[in-house]
């Protein structure tokens, strides 16, 4: 189709405009200090027009209406480096004697804009509405029935089986909003910044002075969305904006060079795994993983399909769990093993496999083509068919025996085995059926210390590494540029960038 | 048009001339008209069958079947398809652009986004036929000139550059270089532009490519006006130059130009959809863009049935001056 190519086009040009400039200045390195408050800071993100959305409630595409909505709103939790998990509305949680229960504890003097305090309805009633709209996946309870009230400031939680992940799981998904409110034309959140005025996926956000946490120093945050990261790319570079969040390697790298920014590297973004199928088909024979696990370079990978922005990685997934296992050995290219096991499993090299992908994570489709030509060193010959979204995930996501997949939630082990690797999850990527591994997440679920969470997490990665389905050969960096006038900039990748209550700007 | 030149055509303006050029110029809009109604069939039924599922695409991966069933059941999308084309047929001709796989109305998305795109175009049609109308004069008049050397060439680079790769370098240099110029559009409240300087570099980056046909046209359609009998005669009566251009060699060769305008209304048009996206500028090929990712039919055919009334009217404006034209010299 022209339209794509044609964007694709402009993409790529925007880009060797960009690395040209690149070449004018140097890099320099921003001073901190006292934070220092007052000022507006302007931030670019990306957002479709037709994506569009304000309820946030429902699937929020935009990285622009995610950031509005999570410095609007506040939720239950929020991520952390270590734990992952943070206190945000909920000031702390307990689980209860049934294992099954939590309660989550409302932050005392936390009050909408209009100061109203937060009441548990309010929670509860925000809770269910989230689940009706999203289902388990945002809120994982059975039914609204197991969201009730605990008293005037708390909420107590029930879900199937015992699970310890529970406070993770509701990380920045569950807004709170009034009790009854269906219409967010003007949102009244609990947040740390109110809404002055909307347009377009544009937005203005104000101060809230009297949050109940420590209130930002900015004065305001303006939002302004972008359709593409090379436009996003070119405004921070000529200061219509001072951050430009998540605008993507590439960019980064060219703006490393000039004076006055700063390239943020926020680690364990973004996983952009090969999929291949355990359960039937050409990948079935765990000898056939381990062979396709050995072929890839994966230096290489890093190095050409995200501009070096990433590291290498050891098919585990949540690499930024605070319980990865290091001891597991770091796999590398042996294409002489990978040729015998090929051999052995008598894999069929006479045939043309098809590496199915689409352009959704930055370097997405170029990993599929890297590892395509990588894989004919070992003799296996792949197609890559490039599909369009809507088609992968109509034809493809979940049933093809090889494709790629991307994910931005990578600081839990457990929050991959119960999405996308025990039995029973309905987005079962690689048809992966381990009675060992459902057990070793039952056992994380149900643990009470965190010595036996440990334990049943290094069990889930050791099955991953040994005979999973996922070929991880690297975790991208997000990247996002800032003017060297901004500070106090998140940290976190995933969807920890939206964190920006604590940012703060130099006269 | 003055009565000297109208003398000169031999013919009058009468009551039977009229009514034939305004059957003309009926049949020519019923035309363009039927032609505008296949487009937009054809548009429907393409969107309607590319592969992959609209309602999906809006309500994520997490949808069930049931969950999408009853979201296309309560938009109608579960109806075969000439029975929805025709029920957003007979809203548009109501007005009423119809309904996104969304659920928002599209008229509310459109509001906004189709002024900034027509002022876009709008600019960069004007500054084309500025600069076609001087630069072809001045090429077709000093055949000779440096100028004319110059225009030979560059007009046939700039056709041959796509607009986006026009937008990058201006931004390169006008933006991000030179710091004159703004990289990206900003709105105001209204959610129009905010200054006339963020159009600078949309409008060239449309215009710039666009100019290079336009010129050649022009020129060419002045040399073969200025070679035609009647401007030698004029020669021969001591009219002088501006009085022959004005009245003997512009009027032959505007239907031309027009025609050639109102080609580029379409170009621009498509351009826009690209440059639009380089400088974030909030028109309707963002939308556009957006609808065909979410397969949403009745979005993507307002967007064309606007931008094809726009072109349909521009193409009818040229007939009617070719008509009037040719009327003259009949």
């Amino acid at each position: 189709m022209s339209i794509s190519r044609r964007h694709f086009l402009a993409g790529s040009a925007g880009v060797s405009a960009l690395a040209v400039l690149a070449a004018c200045g140097s890099n320099n390195d921003s001073s901190s200090g006292a934070p220092q408050s007052g000022g507006t800071l302007r931030v670019g993100a990306l957002g479709k027009t037709s994506a569009i959305e304000q309820d946030p409630h429902q699937t929020l595409n935009n990285n622009s209406d995610f950031l509005i909505s999570s410095l609007v709103f506040d939720a239950l939790t929020v991520p952390g480096e270590n734990p992952n998990t943070a206190p945000r509305l909920a000031s702390r949680w307990e689980q209860l004697g049934d294992p099954r229960q939590w309660r989550f504890v409302i932050a005392e003097g936390a009050a909408f804009h209009d100061g109203t305090p937060v009441s548990s309805a309010d929670v509860v009633w925000s809770l269910r509405r989230l689940h009706e709209i999203a289902g388990e996946t945002k809120v994982p309870v059975t039914s609204p029935g197991d969201i009730v009230t605990d008293g005037p400031s708390a909420v107590r939680i029930t879900t199937p089986a015992p699970n310890r992940d529970l406070p993770m799981l509701l990380r920045l998904m569950t807004f709170t909003v009034k009790q009854g409110t269906t219409d967010f034309a003007r949102p009244v959140g609990t947040g740390p910044f109110t809404l002055e005025s909307f347009d377009n996926g544009n937005a203005r956000l104000v101060r809230n002075p009297n949050w109940y946490a420590t209130p930002p120093t900015l004065d305001a945050i303006e939002v302004t969305r972008f359709e593409s990261t090379t436009a996003m790319a070119n405004a921070v570079l000529s200061n219509q904006i001072d951050l430009a969040s998540n605008v993507g390697a590439v960019a980064g790298r060219t703006a490393e060079g000039r004076d006055g920014y700063t390239v943020m590297r926020r680690s364990n973004d973004v996983v952009i795994p090969v999929v291949m199928r355990t359960s039937d088909g050409p990948f079935a024979d765990v000898r056939v993983r381990e062979a396709m696990r050995l072929i890839v370079d994966r230096d290489a990978m890093v190095k050409q399909a995200i501009s070096g922005y990433g590291v290498v990685a050891n098919d585990v997934l949540g690499t930024g769990d605070p319980t990865y296992d290091r001891s597991l050995p770091q796999r590398g290219r042996d294409l002489d093993k990978a040729k015998a096991l090929l051999a052995e499993a008598r894999f069929d090299l006479t045939k043309t496999y098809q590496l199915f992908t689409k352009d959704e994570a930055v370097g997405e489709v170029d990993s599929a083509k890297l590892f395509a030509g990588q894989a004919r060193d070992a003799g296996i010959k792949i197609d890559v068919v490039t599909q369009d979204s809507n088609v992968f995930y109509d034809e493809t996501w979940l049933s093809a025996p090889l494709y790629t997949a991307n994910w931005g939630t990578n600081d839990s082990v457990v929050f991959f085995a119960s999405k996308t690797m025990y039995s029973g999850t309905k987005w079962n990527e690689t048809g992966f059926h381990d009675a060992a591994f459902d057990s070793a997440y039952r056992r994380a679920l149900a643990a009470r210390d965190d010595a036996t969470y440990q334990n049943a997490s290094h069990d889930l990665q050791r099955i991953e590494y040994e005979r999973g389905g996922y070929l991880v050969w690297g975790m991208a960096d997000g990247v996002d540029i800032a003017s060297s006038r901004v500070h106090g900039l998140p940290t976190l990748g995933g969807f920890g960038r939206v964190q920006l209550e604590r940012a703060w700007l130099t006269n | 048009m003055t009565s000297e030149s109208l003398r000169f055509a031999g013919s009058r303006w009468t009551p039977s001339v009229a009514a034939a050029s305004s059957r003309r110029v009926a049949t020519a809009l019923t035309q363009r008209i039927a032609v505008l109604i296949v487009v937009l069939i054809v548009v429907f039924a393409t969107v309607d069958l590319l592969p992959g599922n609209g309602v999906r695409a809006v309500l994520g991966r997490d949808a069930t079947d049931a969950q999408i069933a009853a979201r296309e059941a309560a938009l109608g999308l579960d109806r075969p398809l000439p029975v929805r084309f025709a029920d957003w047929l007979g809203g548009l001709i109501r007005g009423d652009l119809g309904t996104s796989v969304r659920g928002t109305s599209v008229n509310d998305m459109l509001t906004d986004k189709f002024p900034n795109t027509l002022i876009l175009g709008g600019a960069a049609i004007l500054v084309t036929a500025i600069a076609a109308v001087c630069f072809g004069a001045l090429w077709s008049f000093f055949p000779r000139s440096v100028a004319a050397r110059a225009l030979s060439s560059t007009t046939i680079a700039v056709i041959a550059i796509p607009e986006f790769v026009i937008a990058v370098g201006l931004v390169f240099v006008f933006a991000l270089l030179l710091g004159w110029l703004p990289a990206v559009t900003t709105t105001g409240p209204s959610g129009a532009p905010a200054n006339a300087a963020v159009l600078v570099l949309p409008v060239l980056a449309l215009a710039i490519p666009q100019s290079g046909w336009n010129i050649r046209v022009t020129r060419a359609a002045l040399d073969e006006a200025a070679g035609m009998p009647h401007v030698a005669a004029a020669e021969l009566d001591g009219l002088t130059r501006r009085e022959i251009l004005a009245r003997h060699i512009l009027p032959i060769a505007a239907p031309t130009l027009a025609a050639s305008l109102a080609t580029t209304v379409g170009m621009v048009l498509g351009g826009a959809l690209v440059v639009e996206t380089i400088f974030n500028y909030p028109g309707l090929g963002t939308v556009l863009a957006g609808a065909v990712t979410d397969r949403d039919a009745p979005v993507v055919a307002a967007v064309v049935a606007l931008t094809g009334v726009v072109i349909t009217m521009m193409l009818v404006l040229a007939d009617l001056l070719r008509a009037w034209a040719i009327r003259t010299r009949a």
